[in-house]
């Protein structure tokens, strides 16, 4: 079985938070919440990076942990959930989080939270797939039809990889041999073969 | 010469209560995490499918650079 996971490669990210408007377009987010989120160091100086953090689908979540409802679950390609109509907008999870993952809409008038919201790695929650309750409460459901998240689809210099760890860091690594190398048009490989 | 026994007996019995306040459990309160009690969720059954695991595979794998 897969294990998926994000990878933001930080020298290909723009800061053009395509992934962001992405997110928010497929998943219709209510204002005030960021499922994803572009995180700029050295902002302005010359080398700064930039990388798009939302949930990472922690393999040992300690949001699932602390949470006193037991509304999370992982399904079988590691991605976390949770039901909604378990959650009671505590906040304990956003306290476990080290990436401050879990966002609360505010609801009500004196800052009262609603129900916590995260990225689902586009797959919905523990409602039918495709259906108007499921899309309401989680947003789209991606990975029912067989796409990859909006984030990853839409990042115009494919820095977002989203996927099984294995496939992520073999994309990553192919990424970086070739990084900062000449164009391989006459290169070695061309001469004498690929396996040469 | 009694009155100075008792009361360093009297001294050793208080420093040692008082230490024992002074004690601190090394252990680590680990929370293991609770059972899902919510509902179950369809696409867990949709994933064991092989055919539309082959195509949602094929479709991570274009992430590949040209």
């Amino acid at each position: 079985m897969a294990r998926m996971k994000f990878l933001c490669d930080a020298d290909r990210c723009i800061e053009c938070n395509g992934c962001v408007t992405a997110c928010k377009n497929a998943n219709d987010v209510p204002w005030g919440v960021n499922r994803r989120r572009v995180v700029t160091l050295n902002d302005g100086l010359p080398g700064e990076k930039s990388i798009s953090v939302a949930c990472m689908h922690c393999t040992d979540a300690p949001c699932a942990a602390v949470c006193p409802t037991d509304c999370f679950y992982t399904t079988t390609d590691g991605i976390v959930l949770h039901d909604k109509d378990l959650c009671i907008g505590c906040g304990y999870c956003f306290y476990a989080c080290p990436f401050g993952a879990p966002q609360f809409p505010t609801t009500e008038a004196f800052g009262v939270r609603g129900k916590m919201d995260k990225c689902t790695f586009c797959a919905g929650g523990p409602d039918e797939p495709g259906t108007a309750s499921e899309y309401e409460k989680y947003g789209a459901n991606r990975i029912a039809e067989g796409k990859l998240p909006a984030c990853a689809e839409m990042c115009a210099t494919k820095a977002l990889l989203a996927g099984d760890g294995d496939l992520v860091a073999d994309i990553y690594r192919q990424r970086t041999m070739t990084r900062d190398t000449r164009p391989q048009t006459w290169g070695w490989a061309k001469a004498y073969g690929a396996g040469a | 010469m009694i009155a100075r026994r008792l009361l360093t007996a009297a001294s050793a019995i208080a420093l040692a209560v008082a230490l024992t306040g002074c004690y601190e459990d090394p252990d680590v309160t680990v929370y293991e995490p609770g059972v899902y009690k919510g509902k179950d969720d369809p696409l867990l059954a949709k994933l064991e499918d092989p055919e539309f695991r082959a195509q949602l595979d094929q479709r991570f794998d274009g992430q590949r650079d040209r």
